[in-house]
């Protein structure tokens, strides 16, 4: 086992550096609570199943367009598949494909207008990665600053804060984001006026500006909790009789404190707010064509389900993988930082 | 050793208000943690503030050092009133005055390395520019820890060890007046001595001014130079040590004294008188009226509910002990009196 031999190791380093008595220069330096976290992490099986799995959409995400092209060419179209191009010619009269899986459709064609299911699927991945790690960072940079001044500053802040926290955790989410999406959409123009590119890009910022505002509570809390306790901590105190600046002790001594909580629960967001552009975009709230998405591919899909399972289930498995690893991998990110655990 | 006053508190008091709902009403009240104290520290001198918990030693010393604002009173830092000054003021101030903290394992940011906590002192007050490492091993010499011990973590220290990282934190501004607060309460007695020891060796290297906290008469016996004894937000015993330990006149001070261990039984000696001291501390939202000790006292007559008694000169003060001249005691009760039992076997 390589981890017993590096450990061996260590003991061996440490016996030598006490027979060798205090003279010999002691480089070593301590191990972080951070770096303990990423020691265990490495050592644990699944979060590197995981990992590799979350790696692999990433890379189907970047590598969209060269996966594409590595289909044959069409002999019927004459050309190679793109994720927007539509052929009729590939499907018959009831708009059922003429034919399943070919060298040039390696998960066949839409029903109705022929589109390469395989591009759908590899473009799919962008806008959903795209989504749940922005969305998951800007909340988290939300809740984390809100959470800080709440429970640092105190008082008549932490009072207007933790009210805005409330209200925004008592407002029925997806009620207000299907009937609020069409609303500002028409902000940027009148009904008509856009192109679809124009509405399915408005769409993508949009949905994450709204997971954004209904996401970042949760965190606020935890970390206002945190800070109201480790602001009557004495090293806080230390600081401030030294005279630190409070911008410092917010970020300098307090947050280095957090890294734990917020890297959970960023982890955890991730694959929820991936979850949530699937479903609003299922729902018709999300993402609009021509931009190829899981949720509306499922939602298209879902209707000849019996007759064309074909065109269903790439993105369900799309989805469950992705999300089912980030989550495990959130599980071992918590693991790894709570020192209640040992492995 | 000069005679300049570095601190002078007169009449500090801090309250603590807080609302309370009685029934329909909403009841405005406070915790009178500090009522009205006064005190002078001289340069190079060493203070200790003895009390048990809860009587607000430790308010005290975080007023003095301004993380907290007092009520009302006056402290006064080497002819400059520092009371009400705002946190971009106190900058000097924060130089000037530093803090020993109780808890080793609080008191250090664990996610930082000692280099780190060591070198933000240095750095938020532009001291050793440029050579802040070197400082930095030179300040953990000074405490009797390996310089080459820089890069580690504080979960990898002992107790005794982080508190010695704390006192370097504390000097590494070069203070003129230091404040302990139970600076060896954490620690295993064995430890204890090891980190006075180091304490009295900086005073006298560094001339430092200390304010002791502390919550046994035992602890401060060895270390200074006058002793103030609070009991619920006041002072009711204060003057130099030899005053307060050979002839105490307050009976809480002297229920104090007869509460620490007697090594002489162990030798044969028979015991000294005990006072053992019934019920407990009052609460500092509603303290007793006239003497705040008097619920507790053995001496206590309709007097002492009536009318509160001064700290005033001790009537005995022009006395001298054992030939020497005396200084200064001050104490509060309206009955004061020396009990030769309880002080006859405590040598000096």
């Amino acid at each position: 086992m390589p981890g017993a031999a590096a450990e061996t190791d260590e003991l061996a380093r440490e016996v030598a550096e006490a027979e060798s008595g205090p003279q010999l220069e002691d480089k070593r330096t301590g191990r972080s609570p951070g770096q303990i976290a990423w020691h265990r992490l490495k050592q644990d099986k699944v979060a590197i199943v995981c990992t590799m799995v979350v790696l692999f959409f990433v890379l189907v995400a970047i590598f969209a367009p060269l996966l594409t092209s590595l289909q044959a060419v069409d002999p019927v179209t004459g050309a190679k598949a793109d994720p927007g191009t539509i052929h009729t010619e590939l499907v018959d009269l009831n708009g059922f494909p003429k034919q399943g899986i070919t060298s040039a459709h390696w998960l066949g064609v839409e029903k109705g207008i022929g589109r390469d299911l395989f591009a759908r699927w590899v473009y799919g991945a962008r806008p959903s990665l795209v989504i749940g790690f922005v969305a998951a960072a800007l909340s988290t940079i939300i809740g984390v600053t809100m959470g800080l001044l709440a429970g640092y500053l105190g008082g008549v802040v932490d009072r207007i804060i933790s009210w805005v926290i409330d209200f925004f955790l008592s407002l029925p989410f997806l009620l207000i984001v299907i009937a609020a999406t069409p609303i500002i959409e028409l902000r940027f123009g009148a009904r008509g006026t856009l192109t679809a590119e124009q509405t399915s890009n408005i769409r993508f910022w949009l949905i994450i500006a709204l997971l954004v505002l209904f996401g970042w509570m949760g965190l606020a809390r935890l970390v206002r909790g945190e800070v109201v306790s480790l602001r009557e901590r004495e090293f806080v105190q230390a600081a401030r009789a030294i005279g630190v600046p409070t911008r410092h002790i917010l970020f300098k001594e307090i947050l280095p404190n957090l890294v734990g909580p917020i890297i959970v629960s960023a982890s955890i967001a991730v694959p929820a707010y991936i979850t949530a552009e699937a479903t609003l975009s299922f729902l018709g709230a999300g993402l609009v064509e021509p931009t190829a998405s899981w949720g509306r591919t499922i939602a298209d899909a879902q209707n000849s389900f019996q007759s064309y399972p074909l065109w269903l289930w790439p993105p369900v498995i799309g989805i469950s993988a992705l999300v089912l690893a980030l989550s495990l991998l959130g599980d071992s990110i918590r693991d790894a930082f709570d020192p209640t655990t040992r492995r | 050793m000069s005679d300049k006053t570095l601190l002078e508190v007169t009449d500090l008091v801090r309250y603590f208000p807080f609302r309370e709902i009685q029934g329909l009403r909403m009841v405005k009240a406070s915790v009178r943690a500090v009522d009205g104290i006064s005190f002078s520290v001289q340069e190079g001198q060493t203070l200790g503030l003895v009390g048990e918990s809860g009587c607000g030693k430790s308010t005290t010393s975080r007023l003095v050092t301004r993380l907290d604002t007092p009520t009302s009173g006056k402290i006064v830092f080497e002819g400059r009133d520092i009371t009400t000054l705002k946190e971009s003021q106190l900058r000097d101030i924060r130089r000037d005055i530093q803090m020993i903290f109780q808890d080793p394992y609080s008191s250090l940011n664990p996610r930082h390395t000692i280099g780190s906590i060591l070198t933000t002192p240095l750095k938020v007050h532009g001291l050793h520019k440029g050579r802040e490492k070197q400082r930095v091993k030179e300040l953990l010499e000074l405490v009797g820890l390996n310089p080459e011990h820089i890069n580690r973590y504080p979960s990898e220290f002992s107790g005794g060890q982080r508190q010695r990282i704390g006192i370097a934190r504390a000097l590494a501004v070069e203070p003129k007046l230091i404040i302990a607060d139970e600076p060896v309460s954490a620690l295993d007695v064995s430890i204890q001595a090891q980190v006075m020891n180091l304490l009295a060796k900086l005073r006298d290297e560094l001339g430092l001014a200390f304010i002791f906290v502390a919550h046994d008469l035992g602890v401060v016996r060895h270390f200074c130079d006058q002793v103030a004894v609070m009991y619920l937000g006041k002072i009711v015993e204060y003057g130099d040590k030899r005053n307060i330990y050979e002839r105490p006149e307050h009976p809480y001070t002297q229920a104090l004294l007869s509460a620490a261990p007697d090594i002489n039984v162990a030798r044969g000696v028979p015991p000294r008188e005990r006072i053992r001291l019934v019920g407990d501390v009052p609460s500092p939202i509603d303290p007793p009226s006239g003497c705040r000790f008097r619920t507790r006292c053995w001496k206590a007559q309709e007097l002492c509910a009536t009318e509160e008694p001064p700290l005033v000169e001790s009537t005995n003060a022009h006395l001298p002990i054992q030939g020497r001249e005396n200084g200064l005691h001050l104490q509060a009760c309206h009955f004061p009196e020396i009990k030769p039992a309880l002080v006859a076997e405590v040598p000096a």
